[in-house]
């Protein structure tokens, strides 16, 4: 596969010319408009032009440009489809981006032992499409599902709707092969759940790139369920649907799904995609069970009694596969959906403890109303994963209010002892609130791990832990964790 | 969405976004506020506001043939409107790596689709091309072949010289073909690419005319106008046959007007701005002088183009408002025999295929055209349609652009071929003649390819398909 | 300090549990409740041996949230039994917990049980935990949250480190509903016959909770509803064919307690070998074993995990043979019990990330002072063997 010669040129500079004797040039990306191209990932406040992007074909080719990273002593940035909502894919000044947008294939499906075997940049979608005429998928299903790739949800242990009873990328990735600072190619993981010694694997995924750069995944595929059956229901309000997942918990029912989304979400998701969510209710849960046709049938039955007695004003059931799609079409385009009702947002991402979920929406419905500022909700209720979404009009000069408020809401989350990120990561925009949530020897401990396997900080760095450069004068005094306020925990 | 598919995840083609948009109010129009646009004029540069719905999320990475392709940010949707926002802003030029992201972009529509932010990135890229044409001097060789492109296929004549190859081709050709081709320096690649397109035609198709009026069977639905369009009617002019007799046989009046020209499609859809405008006048009113209800249209580049003419001609005091009422009364073909489908007229003959559906980008993305052509054929007792993997992905044909970009555009063709073949269908069948070109290319002889009203019609006949 | 008489120290709070690595010099060796003293490597001689059954008990246990924060040296089973009290489990069944296993002893040595195939092993539900380095550095990661991906998982560091690198004083849990109904289908067949028969069970709908071949059976576990779960066994009964019957619950109960018993077996002169590979090649792997040991025993296979345990004689070229075989297949291997004294390998032939491990290790615990040996020959003795760093 040839890409026509951009107009780049091999030669600025000792280390393009390193890159060009790895790689075709077409391969190595150093002109201004291509490399400002990769100067931010999803989340757009960040911004930093790199020295050089560089699109490897291989695992080798991968392994070779690390080194020649190494060699000169530049720091190095992996990325995959640069979806990520925290700016963890942001280049470092005068370091390298490598993208692994041309590690593409999906090397086996093997259906006996219910596994597939993958290049980093494979869309997450495509396993499952690949998997699917067997009767197979691959479970976590990010909203972002369609476009980022495996690797990245490695970096970043990347969960979906459905993660509430599949899990997230960790519960699923056996084996991976890792190239890390120095070049070097190892395994981590094994074939199965049982690795000899420590689980290398489990600490790589969810480190957000600063381990070092995956470049071949082997994951589980699960037999796609004999039966699935989702509901919509509307409620009068948030606590009424939030009582019926404490509900739900305690019948013992593991949902595939649980979300909920609020009016101000609806109006957005409705406009962009007519999934026929009712627009002035003001909660709404989208549930889905699925698993043996004998157990879903008798939990729905329990699950729809349940929606009754907390006041459910709509029930509906859609039964077409393409009618399930679509409720969920609406739910997934939540997010995007929202810049048709606003010409700005910063979507949010916090987790609590699912039994403090109606506490956290009134004091963020408080906090809007105190800046003056919109915020929508949309949330995987199952597991209080929040994505507030705070909207803001950049022309109105309202920035700074919606990011403080943003912040605000994350911090609010670790306060009720929950987290910082459930899934996007802590990435650029997080990493000054790490301190809310770990001590200062939490962080070392981490960081002592990071130099076990990078000793020069060059993979990924200014990610995730908290710099004084990155931060300011802001690092946040140190707070307890209310269990250790309640007198439950201690901690020294 | 086909049984095999897991129930609780979303396989198949991508969702569309777009399907039930409600298009926003046109933006303000730039041009009109002052200004400073940076790096473009001021004639219809991008609208800030368009580009500001681009919220960089990514989803239309994975439909976009370019990055398919090469995997590289800025050949993706979100790169190119990255690039506009910067020329936008002044901070790079229009010359050079701008000019050549915007090229090589297909202008398929399949980030449109694919966009939940409801970024309407065909009105960019319209606004861009233009921008290019008048402010990016070409390199000669790229004019001169560009020049060449325009001067043989919006002639019906010149093409029809063209189809026939060989020494009557050199004979009839245009004198002013020839100039340019001799002028041209040794761009093999791309004439090649260009001449291996043109498929053999017999003397009799390349010479034949559409009928000029052709009644309804048996009682009359309405009056049809009919778009014979120019690459059309010489190099698949048993589609336009077909398309007449499909349409009588369903109870239209068919009238197909002789004096009718190129629509400008490929002009427009290459940002000649200009001459596409003139051309849109002039079969604007060729159609207003025969009096249709509906004016059809077979070839799906062609159709997206005349939907849009209300838009192309809305600065034009005299021509805006006939223009927006051309538009109005634009069908696809599928479109209007979709519509006929609940109380059809003709009754339809077995025919036992299994049928694989390609969706032109201009039918599919453009026009939002998806589930008419499809129910079409599965009006046709014994199909079985299949789909096809990466549907939404061009393939390759884009108008002119594998001509332009004849490695980028054999790429695809390569991918969309294997794709096809996987599916192991009888019959291939698209509605836009570009496609069938291309996809002829990488798959000639290994299965028949037609178009949908191909089919049809043999099955209303009773005839066997053609090639099969 | 000689080596025969450590000191033993058994902390009962986090606190102590700092304290007393900070106040006791030299190597230490983390102990629970020593169901797995001779798993993997051969300890060297410490002059302290940290217990962790003084951290024992419930920290912190919301049933709404179905989480639970829990102190190492709790029993497993104990643990089960009060969370079952709210219809709650933790969704793992290691064959130790019946001598009495600590939850941080099975999370350190990787243990996991037939169930692992539908809920996988206990690095799958331990959401965050508080760790205590050689240095006295206290440090907790992950939180009380199921979805939660602020920082390292540094949890993860410590599944089958084997009492290197940090000691664990609590872990949290993500807990699960304790199933109204387990029912037991049972097929007799012989070890060649259990792939093709865990494939048919994988390939029905009845989703079932674990697969285990041991003692000439196939035994196949569906949990679930009270009206779900009875449908399902009997649907798979009629999947497996004539010979296939749901056990009563008291034979249900047995069966997998004779599993179970076989997995935690010392039988003379034996060595207890766990291994991985691929499920495809776990019956060729098994045969091949078979064959080159003079004969496996105490055999438990899991087909759909590819996962099983066996006795091979206690003889370092064996094992060390065994090891080998298990790697050629893409597998990994670790050396369980043993009998007293014997000098077996560990782990088979390095692999490249085994240079990963031994800088990580310089890292966290630069000093090897937890649980020294343990992970040779990755992770080697250090070259100097003497004592105080404190
Ligand atoms: C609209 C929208 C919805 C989203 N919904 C979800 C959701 O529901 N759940 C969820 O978890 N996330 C969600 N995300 C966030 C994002 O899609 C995920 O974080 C995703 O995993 C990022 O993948 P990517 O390929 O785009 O990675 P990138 O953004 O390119 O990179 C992300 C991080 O991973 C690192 N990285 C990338 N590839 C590799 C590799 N091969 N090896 C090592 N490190 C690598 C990068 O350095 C960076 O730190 C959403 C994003 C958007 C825009
Ligand atoms: S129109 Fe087609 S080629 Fe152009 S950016 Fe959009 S998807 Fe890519
Ligand atoms: S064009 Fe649409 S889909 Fe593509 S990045 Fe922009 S907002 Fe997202």
């Amino acid at each position: 596969m040839a890409t026509p010669t951009t107009a780049t040129g091999p030669t600025t500079g000792p280390l393009a010319a390193d890159f060009a004797a790895v790689l075709p040039d077409t391969c190595v990306i150093t002109d201004e408009v291509g490399l400002r191209s990769y100067e931010c990932d999803g989340l757009t406040g960040f911004r930093q032009v790199p020295a050089v992007v560089v699109l490897p074909r291989d695992a080798e080719e991968v392994a070779a440009c690390v080194r020649v990273c190494a060699r000169h002593g530049v720091p190095f940035v992996a990325r995959g489809a640069g979806t990520g909502l925290s700016g963890g894919a942001l280049p470092v000044a005068d370091g390298v981006v490598i993208s692994l947008q041309k590690l593409r294939r999906i090397l086996e499906i093997d259906v006996e032992n219910r596994r597939a075997v993958l290049e980093p940049g494979v869309f997450n979608l495509d396993i499952t499409r690949a998997a699917s005429p067997h009767g197979l998928y691959y479970a976590p299903d990010p909203s972002s599902q369609q476009v980022c790739t495996i690797g990245g949800n490695v970096a970043e242990n990347s969960g979906g709707a459905h993660c509430l009873k599949y899990g997230f990328t960790t519960n699923h990735v056996l084996e991976m092969e890792v190239v890390l600072a120095d070049g070097s190619l190892v395994t981590l993981g094994g074939p199965t759940g049982d690795q000899a010694g420590p689980d290398l694997r489990g600490l790589f995924i969810g480190s957000e790139g600063t381990l070092g750069i995956c470049t071949k995944v082997t994951v589980r595929l699960l037999q796609t369920p004999e039966s699935v059956r989702t509901l919509l229901a509307d409620f009068p309000s948030i606590e009424a649907a939030g009582d019926v997942v404490g509900d739900i918990v305690e019948a013992a029912i593991i949902p595939a799904a649980v979300e909920m989304m609020d009016s101000l979400a609806m109006e957005a998701a409705e406009a962009a995609t007519g999934a026929g969510l009712t627009v002035d209710a003001p909660a709404a849960l989208i549930v889905e069970l699925d698993g043996p046709a004998d157990e879903v049938d008798a939990e729905f039955e329990h699950l729809t009694a349940i929606c009754e007695r907390h006041g459910a004003t709509r029930l509906h059931v859609p039964t077409e596969a393409e009618e399930r799609a679509r409720v969920w079409k609406g739910r997934k385009a939540a997010f995007a959906a929202v810049g048709r009702i606003s010409p700005d947002y910063i979507v949010q991402d916090g987790v609590v403890p699912r039994t403090r979920l109606a506490e956290v929406l009134t004091r963020i419905a408080e906090m809007g109303r105190d800046a003056g500022l919109r915020v929508a909700n949309v949330f995987h209720a199952g597991d209080g994963n929040l994505h507030p979404l705070v909207l803001y009009s950049e022309a109105a000069g309202e920035h700074d209010a919606a990011e403080e408020l943003s912040t605000q809401i994350a911090e609010l989350c670790v306060e009720l002892g929950g987290s910082l990120s459930g899934e996007h990561g802590i990435g650029t925009d997080k990493a000054c609130s790490m301190p809310r949530m770990f001590s200062p020897d939490d962080l070392d401990v981490m960081h002592r791990v990071r130099l076990g396997f990078d000793p020069d900080s060059r993979c990924n760095p200014g990610k995730l832990f908290p710099t004084p450069r990155l931060c300011g004068e802001r690092p946040g005094p140190y707070r307890p964790h209310p269990l250790e306020e309640a007198g439950v925990i201690e901690r020294l | 969405m086909t049984d095999t598919q897991p129930p609780t995840h979303e396989t198949g083609p991508s969702p569309d976004y777009t399907s039930e948009r409600g298009e926003k109010a046109a933006p303000e129009r730039a041009d009109v506020l002052s200004g400073d646009f940076g790096s473009f004029d001021d004639h219809h540069p991008p609208a800030q506001e368009l580009l500001d719905d681009c919220v960089h999320c990514g989803f239309c990475l994975p439909t976009c043939p370019t990055y398919a392709l090469w995997g590289e940010e800025m050949d993706s949707p979100r790169g190119r409107i990255y690039l506009m926002e910067m020329a936008e802003k002044g901070e790079i030029p229009l010359e050079g790596a701008f000019t050549t992201h915007i090229d090589r972009c297909l202008g398929c529509m399949a980030c449109v689709t694919a966009c939940p932010s409801g970024v309407q990135y065909d009105r960019l890229l319209e606004a861009t091309r233009p921008q290019i044409e008048r402010n990016v001097p070409r390199s000669r060789a790229d004019r001169l072949f560009r020049e060449a492109i325009f001067t043989l296929f919006p002639y019906r004549r010149r093409l029809r010289a063209a189809s026939l190859g060989g020494a009557l081709y050199q004979k009839l050709r245009p004198a002013t073909m020839d100039r340019l081709l001799a002028k041209l320096p040794r761009r093999l690649e791309r004439l090649v690419a260009m001449e291996s397109l043109l498929p053999p035609v017999s003397v009799r198709d390349a010479f034949a005319r559409t009928p000029i009026f052709t009644p309804a069977v048996g009682t009359r639905r309405g009056r049809v106008g009919m778009l014979t369009g120019c690459v059309q009617d010489v190099f698949f002019h048993q589609v336009n046959l077909a398309t007449v007799r499909v349409l009588a046989a369903e109870g239209h009046d068919v009238v197909a007007p002789a004096e009718q020209a190129c629509c400008g499609a490929l002009g427009l859809h290459a940002g000649r701005e200009e001459e596409s405008a003139e051309r849109a006048r002039a079969l604007i009113a060729v159609f207003e002088r025969a009096e249709v209800d509906v004016i059809a249209v077979n070839v799906a580049g062609c159709g997206s183009s005349m939907k849009e003419y209300g838009e192309l001609l809305a600065d034009d005091p005299v021509w805006a408002d006939r223009a927006a009422a051309f538009s109005a009364k634009v069908r696809d073909v599928s479109e209007v025999l979709a519509d006929a489908l609940a109380d059809s007229r003709a009754p339809r003959h077995r025919v036992d295929a299994t049928v694989v559906y390609h969706d032109a980008c201009h039918l599919g993305h453009a026009q939002k055209i998806r589930t008419q052509p499809r129910d079409v054929l599965r009006s046709i007792p014994g199909v079985t349609l299949t789909e096809l993997p990466e549907a939404e992905i061009c393939c390759g044909s884009a108008g002119i652009y594998n001509m332009l970009q004849p490695e980028a555009a054999g790429d695809l063709g390569r991918r969309k071929a294997d794709n096809i073949r996987g599916t192991g269908a009888d019959l291939l069948v698209t509605a836009n003649p570009g496609c069938l070109l291309q996809i002829r290319k990488y798959l000639e002889g290994e299965l028949p390819m037609l178009h949908p009203v191909q089919l049809l019609d043999a099955s209303i006949r009773g005839v066997r398909p053609p090639g099969m | 300090m000689t080596t025969s008489d450590p000191t033993t120290v058994t902390p009962s709070s986090l606190e102590e549990l700092r304290d007393a690595v900070l106040d006791r010099p030299g190597p230490i060796r983390v102990a629970g409740a020593g169901t797995a003293h001779d798993w993997a490597g051969t300890p060297a001689p410490a002059g302290t041996v940290l217990s962790t059954t003084g951290l024992s008990g419930i920290v912190t246990h919301n049933p709404g949230d179905m989480t639970a924060e829990v102190w190492a040296g709790t029993p497993f089973a104990q643990l089960q039994a009060r969370l079952g009290e709210h219809h709650q489990r933790i969704a793992a069944d290691p064959a130790r917990e019946a001598d009495g296993a600590t939850l941080g002893g099975l999370f350190a040595t990787a243990d996991s049980g037939p169930r692992s195939l539908q809920y996988g092993s206990l690095r799958d539900v331990v959401i965050g935990a508080t760790i205590v380095l050689a240095d006295g550095t206290v440090a907790r990661s992950g939180g009380h949250v199921i979805k939660n991906v602020a920082g390292y998982d540094l949890t993860k560091l410590l599944h089958g480190a084997h009492g290197t690198l940090g000691v664990l004083a609590a872990l949290v849990l993500r807990l699960h509903p304790t199933p109204q109904v387990t029912a037991t289908v049972a097929v007799p067949c012989d070890r060649a016959a259990m792939t093709d028969l865990a494939r048919r069970v994988a390939d029905s709908p009845v989703e079932a909770a674990a697969v285990a071949w041991h003692d000439g059976r196939l035994l196949a576990l569906v949990e679930g509803s009270e009206r779900g779960a009875e449908a399902r066994a009997r649907r798979l009964v009629e999947t497996l064919g004539d010979e296939a019957g749901l056990l009563a619950p008291d034979d249900a109960t047995a069966a997998w307690e004779a599993h179970d018993a076989a997995v935690r077996a010392r039988p003379d002169d034996r060595a207890v070998l766990r291994f991985g590979v691929i499920p495809g090649s776990l019956s060729g792997v098994l045969d091949g074993l078979d064959t080159d040991t003079g004969g496996l025993t105490e055999v438990t296979a899991s087909p759909r995990t590819g996962i099983a345990t066996v006795a091979l004689p206690a003889d370092a070229d064996v094992v060390a043979a065994a090891h080998r075989r298990v790697a050629d297949a893409h597998g990994t291997s670790t050396l369980r019990q043993r009998p007293p004294g014997a000098d077996l390998p560990a782990f088979g032939p390095a692999p490249a990330s085994a240079a990963l491990l031994r800088q990580v290790a310089a890292s966290v615990d630069p000093d090897q002072r937890f649980g020294r040996g343990r992970l040779a020959p990755w992770l080697p003795l250090p070259s100097t063997t003497v004592g105080a760093t404190a």
